[in-house]
């Protein structure tokens, strides 16, 4: 005698949604959970990335927003001046640890594709401007940094590929589209060859 | 007893005392097959039968309630044992207080209960249970919503409940008067040649179902946050901002589809935070209010906005709410390396190590000083006083405000790549400088020997601990929860009764009146008293009215 | 502002006089048990000054017996016979003896000095009286005496008050000793009208689950007396069990108890939920309170699925009665104040 005498279809209906809903639950709940209604207590201070990179092929590429500000030497800077060379955008602060370790590497790669045509741009973050000039000195790094303590730079990202870590770099293209992006320390290779794919023109 | 069909009602209806629909949550008598009897093994040893058997199984209350116990059960290390997402140093403490039994307990999953696989097993088993459960009952409400009772029994002086007596009405007049009777009392009715049955309290049956599709809702709701919220938290000092992307958060947990793109673009300055204390009695340097006053905008280019963020009254914005969770001291440092550049020159969060006086613990790294890299870890004291030659702090207020602190030259560790926290030095790679410990209040300067540099201690900021969180689920499951509470006492105060009325023709010429009650719930006791009541109410208005009238009016 | 400390010493002193004069209560409903007059047998129709709301003493029998109408001769035909002559028929206002009388008595006396030393300690700290454990217990306390009052007064059981009592009498004693934290104003967590309204449900409805967990423990009693006395065994304790409402009366009593206390006690977890969520950021985090209330509300909602499962009905509904209030009683107790949590403004240390 069945349990309930409504139609086997309506029951099988019931199951399959009851299951379907049950599954959205069961990702929800997996890993991932959602804690800590205190602050972060492993007091880093800052979400950091794992180095993945990724390349936008050209054609499925979005616009860069208008970044302008000034520089840690007080000039101003906007990216519109950069209009028709490839531009790096790197997220960096003097205190973070990543950031500091990926500098030379930022230096390096900085000298050698001047002659493509592919400029520089560090945007500092949550820094004073002391720290700044003094990390810049250290390590030798030759492009301009905005100082943007408001953050309002990564903001302008928001809707399109947002830097998602700190360090993140960006990569522009000649014709101001975002063709790539890193997030956590970069390493010579991951950015070298996003750089020589789009300096070839891909 | 008399077999009590209702052919209107659809489902072969049971002997009263078994009810002929699963129960309620209330409790009526249950559903006949999980419960009261075994549920026959299915006749073949197909993947089919077997699988049906599971459903009715998983669908059956026992189970449920098996599972419900099971999640309650599965609750209880989650409360005892500290748990990774709200003290994960707890779990460290947890690890080398009980070397061997810490890694079983982990492999268990108990440090994250709540996140563990075997308990997200309970709830979403305990979820297809319900749904599979309450969804088609509902379907059946619906369907029967508006079906008669049925026709009453033919000896109704069998049932527990039940009266005779006679009266001077004809047996019309007499079906008619109980017929208006139980009308006013918002019985519905139906009527037959000689008979009449009453029933009343469909809508416990509404208050359980909306009770449990309203559990349902909770869960569904607690699922949403999980899939599209995101927490995040920030440390602001006073007269610095931020906005709320990745890049700019000290921590970022976010929901499982929930991507940067998503995160609501505001940008918020802390313009002032003031706090107050208790100053003298028993509870003295308990805080009395905390306030922080911030200007906000929702988006880029908005107009900036004010608003005063106290604990229970967070900043809501565009659906974001934004909580003032702690608070503390940045005292600001200005740092001048060998070589005399300024090299680090901001104020610095420290963390309270007392939370009575606010007695802060904090360091200082300058990693781009010349020759060496520079590292401090000290104190700050908002009110520094001298007890026997103790330095302490005495009241949480910044009266007095001094730091003392302790420099290093070497390898700050900053280089390598690994995040470190802020407010830790890491000094295997440094070796501490011999100077006398001086304590500086604001403007003085400490003099590292061997030109090595200067620390100025120049003033200080307050910080606050500020919490970003965004959850969809939210409003979702208040209204599931209201839903509940309000299925739940509409089960409770509602309740089944059905009432038969036979009259007819007795031995001594008058008219025989028989009433009988059955209550179709009745685990609180108390349906005698209310028959009771009921059959004398009947009476008389059989009593009454003797003369014959046709229609008893309202 | 601060805090009448004249006020907050009236609001001490008051609590102990409640404690003594429910003491003396409690042995004045002891002392009727062993010295009270017999009363002889009270049919169970019309005799009674009012009638009796389906509570009667039988001891052993299970239907409840069918009370006459008011007027009229005719009996109503039942399947089970009425009551047969009881020893006292608790409805018999009339024929209490002076010593149960004089616990009645004391009982209300001591709720006046409770309900006055709650109040005060509310008006010596300018704000609602439950703010820390010890205005909790003093609270709940209140209510659950309240709630037996008005209870004894419909069924006119008011035997049962010793094991009240004593339950009460306890629980203020804890909350006076160890428990005890001076008037003090609130943390600033606390400042929202929210405290009013969660902690209010919560005392309310804890309140009310002790009454169910004291009626539980007597039925558990009841319920053994008279299945040894069907079995023909002699009974231990016949004395007291022939006062007290019979197995029967008490679990339908436990039931209805329970079924008033739960809709309270989820308004109060919702609430709560509510408060959290505005003062943590988050409406659960299975903070260990939290999940000790939602254990708690499970097992209850256990207790009330039982009760309607045959098999499950009566003793061991009962266990599982008490075991949700047993959970209900390591939340409040141990787990507000000695485990780490959001939840420990217990004001202790």
């Amino acid at each position: 005698m069945p349990l309930f005498p409504s139609s086997h279809a309506a029951r099988r209906a019931v199951g399959a949604a009851a299951m379907a809903v049950a599954g959205v639950l069961g990702v929800a709940a997996c890993g991932g959970q959602i804690a800590a209604n205190t602050p972060a207590s492993n007091g880093n201070n800052f979400v950091s990335g794992n180095g993945t990179s990724s390349y936008f092929k050209a054609g499925s590429r979005l616009a860069a927003p208008a970044v302008s500000g000034s520089t840690l030497s007080g000039a101003r800077l906007s990216l519109s001046s950069y209009r028709g060379k490839v531009v790096v955008i790197n997220f960096w602060g003097s205190w973070c640890a990543p950031c500091r370790s990926e500098a030379p590497t930022l230096a390096v790669l900085s000298e050698q594709y001047q002659s493509k045509g592919v400029r520089f741009v560090g945007v500092d973050i949550r820094d004073s401007p002391a720290s700044a000039r003094a990390f810049v000195q250290n390590f030798g790094i030759s492009y301009p940094s905005l100082n943007d303590p408001a953050d309002e730079i990564a903001l302008a990202f928001r809707h399109t590929v947002p830097p998602a870590a700190i360090p993140s770099t960006l990569v522009i293209d000649r014709n101001g589209q975002i063709a790539g992006r890193v997030i956590g320390q970069t390493s010579y290779s991951s950015l070298g060859n996003i750089l020589a794919k789009v300096t070839a023109g891909g | 007893m008399t077999d009590v069909r209702s052919p209107q009602a659809g489902n072969g209806a049971a002997a009263p005392g078994v009810a002929e629909e699963p129960a309620d949550v209330a409790g009526e008598t249950i559903a006949g097959v999980a419960d009261e009897t075994e549920t026959p093994r299915p006749g073949g040893f197909g993947a089919v039968a077997w699988a049906r058997w599971a459903w009715r199984q998983l669908t059956s209350m026992r189970i449920a309630l098996v599972l419900l116990f099971l999640l309650a059960l599965g609750s209880v290390p989650g409360s005892l044992l500290p748990q990774q997402g709200i003290d994960p140093a707890g779990v460290q403490q947890y690890f080398t207080a009980h070397p061997a039994l810490a890694p079983f307990l982990n492999a268990l999953g108990l440090f994250n209960v709540f996140a563990a696989p075997w308990f997200a097993a309970i709830y979403l088993l305990l979820f297809v249970s319900l749904a599979g459960c309450v969804l088609p009952r509902s379907f059946r409400l619906a369907r029967t919503a508006r079906a008669r009772p049925p026709q009453a029994p033919r000896h109704l002086s069998r049932l527990p409940n039940s009266v005779r007596y006679e009266t001077a009405m004809t047996t019309e007049e007499a079906s008619a008067a109980a017929a208006a009777f139980l009308t006013r009392r918002h019985f519905r009715l139906s009527q037959g040649e000689g008979w009449l049955s009453a029933e009343k309290g469909y809508r416990r049956e509404a208050g359980n179902l909306l009770f449990h599709v309203a559990l349902m809702g909770v869960l569904v709701s607690i699922g949403l946050g999980g899939l599209f919220g995101y927490k995040a938290d920030r440390l602001l000092v006073e007269g610095t901002s931020f906005a709320d992307t990745v890049t700019d958060l000290d921590a970022y947990h976010p929901g499982h589809l929930v991507s940067p793109n998503d995160l609501a673009p505001f940008s918020l300055t802390l313009d002032k935070f003031s706090a107050s204390y208790v100053a003298s009695g028993p509870d003295r340097n308990q805080p009395e209010s905390f306030n922080a006053h911030v200007s906000y905008t929702a988006q880029p280019g908005d107009a900036a906005r004010t608003y005063d963020i106290q604990v229970n009254h967070p900043l809501n914005v565009d659906a974001v709410k934004v909580y003032l969770l702690g608070h503390g001291y940045a005292p600001v440092f200005r740092v001048t390396d060998g070589q005399g550049k300024v090299v680090y020159d901001q104020a610095t969060p420290f963390l309270p190590a007392d939370q009575s006086t606010y007695l802060s613990e904090g360091v200082v790294k300058a990693p781009d000083a010349k020759p060496q890299q520079l590292g401090f870890a000290g104190v700050f004291l908002p009110t520094a006083v001298d007890v026997s030659g103790q330095l302490e702090s005495a009241f949480p207020a910044p009266y007095l405000p001094a730091v003392s602190m302790i420099p290093y030259v070497g390898n700050l560790g900053l280089n390598n790549g690994v995040p470190q926290s802020v407010y830790q030095l890491n000094t295997t790679g440094m070796h501490r400088l011999a100077t006398p410990v001086q304590v500086l209040t604001p403007g003085q300067s400490m003099k590292l020997p061997g030109g090595a540099g200067t620390l100025t201690f120049t003033g200080y900021r307050q910080w606050v601990s500020l919490q970003v969180t965004y959850d969809p689920g939210q409003v979702p499951a208040l209204i599931s929860g209201i839903a509940a509470l309000a299925g739940l006492v509409l089960s409770f105060l509602v309740r089944r009764r059905r009432i038969f009325v036979r009259t007819y023709r007795g031995d001594s010429g008058r008219t025989v009146v028989d009433v009988a009650g059955l209550a179709r719930s009745d685990v609180g006791g108390g349906f005698e008293a209310e028959f009771g009541e009921l059959a004398a109410g009947l009476k008389s208005v059989h009593d009454h009215d003797s003369s014959p009238r046709s229609e008893e009016t309202e | 502002m601060s805090d009448n400390l004249g006020l907050a010493q009236l609001s001490d002193h008051l609590l102990i006089v409640a404690v003594v004069v429910y003491s003396l209560a409690m042995l004045a409903y002891a002392g009727d048990f062993a010295y009270g007059r017999r009363v002889k047998a009270a049919g169970a129709a019309g005799k009674a000054a009012r009638p009796v709301p389906e509570l009667a003493g039988v001891g052993a029998s299970g239907g409840a017996a069918t009370p006459g109408t008011p007027e009229g001769p005719e009996q109503p035909t039942a399947a089970v016979p009425p009551a047969a002559t009881a020893d006292s028929a608790p409805g018999d206002a009339g024929r209490l003896g002076p010593l149960i009388r004089g616990a009645i008595a004391l009982t209300y006396l001591g709720l006046a000095a409770h309900v006055a030393g709650v109040i005060t300690r509310g008006l010596a700290v300018h704000r609602v009286p439950w703010g820390d454990m010890y205005e909790f217990i003093t609270a709940l306390t209140c209510v659950t005496v309240i709630f037996f009052v008005a209870l004894m007064m419909r069924y006119r059981a008011w035997h049962l008050g010793v094991f009240v009592m004593g339950a009460v009498v306890v629980a203020l004693g804890l909350a006076q000793t160890i428990i005890y934290t001076p008037a003090g104003p609130l943390v600033p967590a606390l400042k929202s009208y929210w405290l009013a309204i969660h902690v209010a449900a919560m005392t309310l409805s804890v309140g009310i689950f002790f009454v169910a967990a004291v009626l539980g423990v007597v039925y558990l009693f009841a319920e053994r007396y008279s299945r040894r006395a069907a079995a023909g065994l002699s009974p231990a304790n016949h004395g007291i069990m022939r006062r007290l409402p019979s197995a029967v009366e008490l679990d339908r009593l436990t039931y209805r108890t329970v079924v008033f206390g739960f809709p309270i006690w989820t308004f109060g977890i919702i609430a709560g939920a509510i408060w959290a969520d505005q003062a943590w950021g988050r409406y659960w985090g299975w903070d260990p309170v939290e999940t000790w209330a939602f254990i708690t509300w499970v097992i209850y909602a256990c207790f009330l699925h039982a009760r309607a499962t045959a098999g499950w009905r009566g003793r061991r509904a009962a266990y599982i009665q008490l075991i949700a209030f047993g959970c209900l009683l390591f939340n409040v107790l141990v787990v507000q104040t000695f485990l780490t949590g959001l939840h420990s403004y217990a004001g202790l240390g």
